[in-house]
């Protein structure tokens, strides 16, 4: 019986499951229960339905809906449609992109901000990840680690603002070098690219470290130490042995970090000045006013994510190709 | 590895580890400041911000609020997450890899994008701006995290406990109310915090889904547009301490769980 079964199994094996026991027992001889098991698994078939049905209807309709109608309401002339009216289907949201340099500038700045922090997230990681995997103990690896972790639970919004308190004029940055003499009128460092930078790779570095750890872990010493052993120097080691090996993790890293840095809204408007405007900010325009311009922004919103997913596709099959070549 | 090497990663290593705890520390300590004035020096100190953010009902509503927004949308993702990863893990189907991809769909759109697209989205099925609409997508955006963490976890159960159990006369539904619920406890447990922490952490979704009453995340958002000044500190202090602790609890918990089930 299905009760007996189960109290054997049971995974800890620990005493006073009679009670339990009578309950399980309980209920696969109840007859609603009966019923619903006849009903849902009388075959392999009927039952992997059942299993299926409701999660894919899931995905369907809330994780490609959205996407799905964004990109309809972009075709359309109006969106709420007034009542009465016709929706006319047509291209003029995304042809306003390129008609305007207000449009389009924002949009090229925030792809090579988003590819330059990328790049600025993986030189600074890079080393740090190289220490954890290569040169901390085993056991003490994921202590390194955790201790590393600790800040990214925190929120955008308080990480930010962290940033802010640093950069400030009368922030950290500027007290210390006053306070050493380098300078004595506080650097502008706030409302820049180079503030909003410091925020976004403070705010990712995370997705970059943990892709680079996981690949550099996973090398075997033997590879490296094999390399010295035929008369490499650290050098010719790092770029001929470890590098192309962790391509992997460098490659899901630097797509995983840049898909999010194109997304950012806060950190731009409260780092970012009048000269380092993003798309995410032009996109969010459309919406603060009234509907009628949510055609735009979904045209806008469909531009950059369509661009970020075709360059990230373009960038995986380069350092697969630059993967296979090295590996020949 | 030359010694030098060794030396300089090291160092690396320590300031990288400044690099992302002094801002945080900075701010905490400017929560302490004994002045309207943000910046540095700080001269007297004081306990008055915080007193005043706990006194402020304004501020422990919003609180409340997003707390409520976390659990509920936590409760909806872990439900729709691990029945994703049931199906997924283990099992062949034609468009198996479609639905894997649909799965993490949610996780991989940038955060304005996902924003604006659940924003359409809810006015097309008639959710108006607020809680509701702001639960919703928190919660359609954290499944991608509980279906791949469930997944990892479903993949170690040795596939013996739950042919053994068929093979006795279990029903389909004891086998996975009795063995399989039971061995994904921890990383149910994992995820749900991880769900809460993005949900109680999310500002862009908050932000473009919410009605006039903020979230924390938007309400500091807000406050910080008109200026600094050191109450944030201390609302964000106290959040950062919320999130940290328990962050940090999820994942000391988690490596227990891992442990005993000797992996």
């Amino acid at each position: 019986m299905g009760s007996d079964v189960a109290s054997a199994h049971k995974p800890s094996g620990a005493e006073g499951t009679a009670e339990n026991a009578t309950f399980w027992g309980r209920l696969v001889r109840w007859g609603p229960y009966i019923i619903l098991v006849e009903l849902t698994c009388a075959s392999p078939r009927r039952q992997f339905l059942i299993l299926a049905a409701i999660p894919i209807l899931w995905v369907l309709t809330q994780h490609l809906g959205p996407m799905l109608q964004m990109l309809r309401v972009s075709l359309t002339d109006a969106y709420p449609v007034a009542q009465g009216v016709e929706t006319q289907f047509t291209l003029d949201n995304y042809a306003r992109f390129f008609g305007d340099r207000i449009f389009w500038m924002p949009f090229f700045r925030t792809l090579t901000f988003a590819a330059v922090f990328t790049l600025s997230t993986l030189i600074i990681t890079y080393p740090v990840a190289y220490f954890l995997a290569r040169h901390v103990r085993r056991e003490n690896q994921l202590l390194f680690l955790l201790l590393l972790l600790i800040p990214f639970w925190v929120g955008e919004v308080v990480r930010t603002y962290a940033i802010m308190i640093l950069l400030g004029n009368n922030g950290a940055v500027n007290l210390a070098l006053r306070f050493v003499g380098l300078i004595d009128r506080p650097i502008p460092f706030m409302y820049t690219s180079f503030s909003m930078g410091m925020g976004i790779v403070y705010l990712t570095a995370l997705y970059m470290l943990l892709p680079l750890y996981s690949a550099l872990e996973k090398l075997p010493r033997s590879y490296t130490e094999a390399a010295a052993d035929l008369g490499a120097g650290a050098w010719t080691r790092f770029h001929r042995v470890t590098l192309p090996l962790s391509l992997e993790g460098i490659s899901s890293g630097c797509i995983l970090v840049f898909l999010i840095s194109t997304g950012f809204y806060a950190t731009p408007v409260l780092l970012g000045g009048p000269s380092t405007t993003v798309f995410a900010e032009t996109i969010a325009g459309f919406f603060h006013v009234a509907g009628d311009e949510w055609p735009t922004g979904a045209a806008f919103a469909t531009i950059m994510f369509l661009t970020a997913l075709v360059l990230t596709a373009i960038f995986q099959k380069l350092m697969n190709a630059l993967r296979k070549g090295d590996t020949k | 590895m030359t010694r030098g090497t060794r030396i300089l990663l090291s160092c690396i290593y320590w300031a990288f580890v400044l690099y992302v705890f002094v801002p945080l520390l900075l701010m905490v300590l400017m929560g302490f400041k004994d002045s309207r004035f943000i910046g540095f020096p700080i001269q007297s100190w004081t306990l008055d911000w915080y007193i005043g953010v706990f006194e402020d009902a304004e501020v422990l509503s919003v609180f409340g609020y997003s707390v409520a927004i976390a659990v509920a949308s936590t409760a909806i993702s872990i439900f729709v997450g691990t029945w994703l990863a049931v199906l997924l893990e283990g099992r062949k189907f034609w468009g198996r890899a479609a639905v894997f991809g649909l799965t993490i769909l949610p996780a991989l759109v940038p955060g304005i994008i996902s924003a604006i697209a659940f924003r359409i989205y809810a006015r097309l099925l008639g959710i108006e701006p607020g809680m509701f609409a702001i639960i919703w997508s928190h919660a359609v955006h954290n499944v991608p995290f509980v279906a791949l963490v469930v997944m990892a976890r479903l993949s170690t159960l040795p596939k013996s406990q739950t042919e053994a159990a068929r093979d006795l006369g279990a029903d389909p539904l004891v086998v996975f109310m009795r063995i399989t619920l039971p061995y994904l406890v921890p990383a149910i447990i994992g995820a749900s915090i991880f769900c809460l922490l993005l949900s109680f952490d999310d500002f862009v979704r908050s932000f473009f889904l919410g009605s006039y009453e903020p979230t924390l995340p938007v309400l500091i958002f807000a406050m910080l547009r008109s200026g600094m000044s050191p109450e944030i500190n201390a609302i964000a202090t106290v959040a950062v301490v919320l999130t940290a602790a328990l962050g940090v609890w999820a994942e000391r918990y988690m490596r227990r769980m891992n442990k005993e089930t000797g992996r």
